[in-house]
């Protein structure tokens, strides 16, 4: 992590910026990169040094163009003082003492603390905050960039002040903001693509972060239309999707080394010492807890929040070409939540269908785009630094902790409650993870019922409530399930070790593995993967053993069958579409060479613990595919070949979807009674059809007893004797 | 008392329903399913166009006036060795492509197998559409359009004959199977879950929320 500021003294960081600076000389000008640079390389001009004090510097801006500023010693006390000219005409100078806070520096009249004199003064060269009018910096100072010891050292408040140095009084009046060139909004935030980051630790500290995710987007979206998608992306930044990551990543790698989520970030603020960023401080009202303030600013679109909190984003937008120096631009510890699926695309990835939109490859943007990603960016950063999951997971895992919850008393009492079945053998594994996952959903509703959660909910505004089920679902993991995730494996292994089926898969694992693509009837042209990406899939598989969240492991699983489609892709003609009929042998060859003893665990867990919403879609389907290819090999009978399976294993098919089916219903129901709370008429409705699906699945099922059966019928009937078993069922049917 | 619902805004969603559909994709090998879904999604307008990691799951969405039909694309493998597996993929399926190869008979009695399996286990409401792909190669036909038809009608399938490779009849045939669908959905149970937010945002739907919001 690095600062914004590198000392003044290390000539080597400045030539460095300025040479990762990607713009041309038309566009250096007014960066607020590169006025950084330019006012560090001149401090001494505008903050001399002993014989100055206050009254030389009211002689020397004297008469100034407003704005015009000096810093200098206050003889009368221990503080700098900012001289500001407010006022040509009237020649009026007015001080602003800079009163030090242990290793923070404010205005006396602000809160808006920085961690040096340097970003007080970009600070305020961008904000006028409680100044009466913005600080005008002369605009050579951008183009400090150059042998900045010879050129500058020599430079004082004289030259400096010096009406002569090119003052354009249009781009420079503070009086009149350019809004052409500023945009004004509640964050000064510019992340990825290379604007300043201005994150204030201290302020988190002791206000939290919840009120960034409000009113931080709205007001800058008040500047030009938007659409839903980007308003999205600043509340909802884990499901932004696949094709924003390449422009986060250069983002989170850096972030990798500060595994502090915003939650211990706010308990652990970044010492005063090492900010990366300017420390804004602003005075703050005591409501700023009150989460009807939050929702209150919440809405989007709304005018500026009356926020006390208000900081302000500058950025430049001259800014065409994507900035380079993101390493020097990083805002602090950001940490990217990786429950987005869009982690997926971490590594690079040779499949050109991943990212629609890379902003890296594209050297020249339209400035709507740019705008665009901009605020994608914005979106990003907060949707790391104080993303609903983590704001959700914590306060789950504060309520889990709290004596006397009901929450954490009804936690326990499931915790404990699993960690006894361990010796009772009549509970089957399934029977045990079916309690499990009903419990998951007991739990999640006494969350929705906890106004805590019901809070932070209110406040993340447009969230679709399969999405806030997901994100409840991922707190609850945490709590739930990572002290019982290697139980339920042992408990798992165990019964699936009495029952036989472990070993058949083995031994089928044994008979097959010799086969080759085309013997598994893989198409021809689709390619298997090498040893090394063999490895890596391995790599995977373990990773994803380790995860106790069955959210992370489809996730895990669908990167390594991201990988299998590189495979069978990489050598195959261009234009070759590969569907099921290519992918499924393919899975089930790289099955054949892995731990299917431990992958079959995973996919019973997978299969039964998550939430029904998430069986569906690209997860759903990749999922299936991993139990149908596993139920393939451990169904496998050599002389028997093709279609037919055991009855056994239809048996354990068919009772897995009605139990599914069930628990679909069964948190339909739960969802309805949070519907009632919302809407009671659309709810009928709901009801009504519940019904109708209960009498059809029914129907379907036949009576409870018979239902395997018959479905296990059904199922053989794609036998030889297909015709005549039809009629035996219809038969049994009828009867 | 409904917080959560208080908390959304609705002034910038669109007035159109969102209804979401698993289809499910079946025939024998190398009858096109893949390519005609890709056609099919492909020739779509980009910004309904999800980005997935292959070709066996896909999503698209189609426009119909005042709806937007979002599919949720399942492929199954053609091959006989896996077809027991199929059960897994339809399951809860609310419509389904079977596709033969007009140039191959037997695909098509392999097509009339899988539309006879999923009358009889799938889903109860299933709309099966009946694709007869490779209609560019007509000199090579060997199932007459008329038997196909006839079978389709007598069956209560959507029927036409396709061309992955000229995209002839591909968007027709999604469009003819979003106009069939039930655009209340909400009879299906893994449906729902994902669909209900959505749901919320039906015009119908508002005039109730916003009474009992308050």
């Amino acid at each position: 992590m690095k600062r914004l500021d590198d000392e003044p003294t290390k000539s080597g960081n400045r030539t460095s910026l300025s040479d990762q600076l990607p713009n041309g000389d038309s566009v250096t000008q007014r960066s607020p990169v590169a006025l950084l640079q330019g006012l560090r390389l001149c401090q001494g001009a505008w903050n001399p040094g002993s014989p100055w004090d206050r009254q030389g510097a009211h002689a020397a801006l004297w008469g100034r163009p407003p704005g015009s500023f000096l810093v200098v010693s206050d003889s009368s006390s221990q503080n700098k003082l900012l001289c500001v000219s407010v006022d040509d005409q009237a020649k009026k100078v007015q001080d602003f003492p800079i009163i030090h806070t242990g290793s923070a520096q404010r205005l006396n009249t602000s809160h808006l603390a920085f961690s040096d004199l340097l970003q007080l003064v970009i600070f305020y060269t961008l904000s006028r905050d409680v100044l009466p009018l913005c600080l005008s910096v002369p605009s050579w100072v951008c183009g400090l960039t150059e042998q900045p010891e010879h050129l500058v050292s020599p430079l004082g408040p004289k030259a400096w002040l010096c009406p002569s140095s090119d003052l354009p009084s249009d781009t420079m009046s503070p009086g009149t903001p350019d809004t052409q060139d500023t945009v004004m909004c509640t964050i000064q935030l510019t992340a990825a693509n290379g604007a300043l980051c201005f994150i204030n630790p201290l302020y988190l500290q002791e206000h939290g972060d919840d009120w960034l995710t409000h009113s931080s987007v709205s007001t800058n979206l008040n500047n030009r239309p938007f659409s839903k998608r980007e308003r999205r992306l600043s509340t909802a930044r884990a499901w932004s999707g696949a094709g924003l990551k390449k422009r986060t990543e250069s983002v989170e790698d850096s972030s990798a080394t500060l595994d502090s989520s915003a939650g211990s970030l706010v308990q652990n603020p970044v010492s005063p010492m090492t900010p990366t960023g300017v420390v804004l401080r602003r005075a703050s009202s005591s409501s700023i807890s009150d989460p009807q303030k939050r929702v209150s600013a919440d809405s989007i679109g709304s005018p500026v929040p009356q926020s006390p909190h208000r900081v302000s984003w500058v950025e430049d937008k001259l800014w065409m070409n994507p900035p380079a120096p993101s390493s020097l631009l990083h805002p602090p510890c950001l940490e990217f939540d990786s429950l987005s699926m869009s982690s997926i695309d971490e590594e690079p990835d040779p499949e050109p269908s991943v990212s629609p939109s890379n902003v890296q490859n594209s050297p020249r943007l339209q400035l709507a785009d740019k705008v665009k990603n901009r605020l994608s960016a914005v979106g990003q950063a907060l949707g790391g630094l104080m993303s609903p999951q983590k704001r959700l997971s914590k306060r789950v895992q504060e309520m889990s902790e709290r004596k006397g919850n009901p929450f954490a008393e009804a936690l326990r009492g499931f915790v404990e409650q699993t960690l006894k079945t361990r010796d009772v053998c009549s509970v089957t594994s399934t029977e045990m993870l079916q309690e499990v996952r009903s419990s998951l959903t007991a739990l999640r509703e006494t969350l929705y019922d906890s106004v805590e959660i019901q809070i932070i909910i209110d406040s993340l505004g447009d969230v679709p409530d399969f999405e806030l089920d997901t994100m409840l679902e991922h707190a609850l993991h945490k709590v739930a399930l990572k002290p019982l995730y290697s139980h339920l494996y042992e408990c798992m292994k165990t019964a699936r070790q009495q029952d036989g089926s472990l070993q058949r898969l083995q031994v089928n694992q044994h008979t097959l593995v010799g086969r080759s693509l085309e013997e598994l009837e893989g198409t021809a042209g689709a390619g298997v993967p090498d040893a090394a990406m063999l490895e890596k899939i391995q790599q995977r598989w373990a990773t994803m053993h380790q995860q106790y969240s069955p959210q992370k492991k489809v996730e895990l699983l669908l990167k390594v069958c991201k990988n299998i489609y590189h495979s069978m892709t990489v050598n195959a003609k261009p234009g070759a579409v590969f569907g099921a009929d290519d992918f499924l042998p393919c899975l089930t060859w790289v099955l054949l060479r892995s731990d299917v003893v431990t992958l079959q665990i995973d996919t019973d867990y997978m299969m039964e613990l998550l939430d029904p919403s998430q069986l569906q879609g690209e997860g759903g389907y990749y999922l299936t595919s991993l139990y149908a290819s596993l139920f393939y090999i451990s169904s496998f009978r050599s002389r028997l070949a093709t279609r037919q399976l055991s009855a056994e294993a239809q048996k354990s098919l068919s009772q897995w979807h009605r139990r599914r089916t069930l628990h679909c219903n069964q948190s339909r129901r739960s969802r309805n009674r949070r519907t009632i709370r919302r809407h009671r008429s659309g709810e009928r409705v709901e009801e009504d059809s519940e019904e109708v699906n209960a009498s059809a699945s029914k129907q379907r099922d036949g009576d409870g007893a018979h239902a395997g059966d018959v479905t296990e019928t059904l199922q053989s009937l794609t036998e030889s004797s297909r015709e005549e078993k039809e009629e035996e069922q219809n038969g049994r049917s009828e009867d | 008392m409904s917080a959560r619902g208080n908390a959304r805004t609705n002034g910038n969603l669109p007035q159109t329903k969102i209804c979401q559909f698993k289809l499910v994709l079946l025939g024998d090998m190398a009858v096109g399913k893949s390519s005609l879904v890709l056609r099919f999604v492909k020739g779509q307008f980009d910004e309904f166009q999800e980005t997935t990691i292959g070709a066996a799951f896909l999503a698209q969405s189609v426009c119909l006036d005042d709806t937007t039909v979002k599919f949720e694309i399942w492929d199954t493998a053609g091959q006989e060795r896996y077809h027991s597996l199929a059960p897994m993929y339809y399951r809860g399926a609310q419509a389904a492509i079977v596709v033969f190869d007009i140039t191959k008979p037997e695909t098509f009695e392999r097509a009339k197998a899988w539309v006879k399996e999923l009358q009889r286990q799938a889903s109860p409401n299933i709309v099966i559409a009946l694709a007869g792909n490779k209609s560019d190669l007509a000199d090579k036909r060997l199932v007459e359009y008329e038997e196909a038809q006839t079978y389709a009608e007598d069956t209560g399938l959507l029927f036409m004959e396709t061309s992955a490779k000229t995209a002839m009849n591909v968007n027709e045939l999604f469009l003819a199977i979003a106009k069939k669908m039930p655009k209340t959905d909400t009879q299906n149970p893994t449906h729902a879950a994902r669909h209900r937010g959505v749901n919320l945002q039906d015009p119908d739907a508002q005039s109730s929320r916003s009474c009992c919001g308050n």
